[in-house]
């Protein structure tokens, strides 16, 4: 029997998800930017801008190609998204600096938040 | 005799991994200057021995705003003798009642943190 494997572009190496850990559902709709630091200017370029779809990941953050060791930045648009859901929040927004320097891992930085609260991990 | 008001805005750093106070670690609390929209420098110092930064701010000058706490996180670990997946950590928050008092802890280890508003 024939096996059809369809060509797919390779996964992102880095991948993050958020969860609403008031109502303890995933974080949809949630607008998330990737940045990433020139090593010798120290600015942030800004490599993707997304939003959590309703699995609460983003996928396509990054290619392997434009995943270089580093210092990177997840900014998360915390402030508007409990906004539309008519709520304020302590944080206007959340912002979670890393550094990658083993290419070969996989990197996993999802952020967990309320209106009142956030925590982040590295994953894998 | 003057008693010095402690500050409004309080902070507290654990380290998980240890289960220890996070001792001797630098931080800084900036202000974000809306007309020019940058980060104004408030105030800078270390945690003591119990993970305690005094002195934060005064009451006077904890008007509203956009405010941010840096903490020097990954000097930390070096200090230690580790690496941090986290170079610093960048808490960033909005007070819109000043008269309240804020505690914001950060407990963390050298691959994940949280934070909340106490107060």
């Amino acid at each position: 029997m024939h096996m059809i494997i369809a060509m797919s572009p390779s996964p992102s190496p880095l991948t993050t998800h958020v969860l609403n850990t008031a109502l303890g559902v995933p974080g949809s709709n949630m607008t998330l930017r990737l940045y990433q630091q020139q090593p010798l200017t120290t600015v942030w370029h800004r490599i993707t801008t997304g939003t959590t779809n309703g699995d609460e990941r983003c996928p396509g953050l990054i290619t392997q190609e434009q995943f270089k060791p580093g210092v990177y930045k997840l900014h998360f648009e915390t402030g508007q998204y409990w906004a539309s859901m008519g709520q304020t929040s302590f944080y206007p927004y959340v912002e979670i600096v890393f550094t990658i320097s083993d290419l070969g891992q996989r990197y996993h930085v999802p952020l967990l938040v309320s209106r009142f609260s956030y925590s982040t991990y590295r994953g894998s | 005799m003057a008693v010095a008001e402690s500050s409004p805005l309080t902070t507290h750093v654990m380290n998980t991994s240890d289960g220890v106070p996070g001792a001797k670690m630098a931080l800084s609390l900036h202000r974000l200057d809306t007309r020019l929209m940058i980060w104004s420098m408030i105030s800078v110092g270390t945690t003591n021995e119990d993970g305690y930064c005094p002195g934060l701010i005064s009451r006077e000058a904890f008007i509203p705003g956009m405010y941010k706490l840096r903490f020097e996180t990954g000097s930390y670990w070096e200090g230690l003798g580790k690496t941090s997946f986290y170079p610093y950590v960048e808490i960033v928050f909005t007070i819109h009642y000043p008269a309240e008092r804020f505690h914001l802890p950060l407990l963390m280890s050298s691959f994940s943190y949280s934070t909340c508003r106490g107060n």
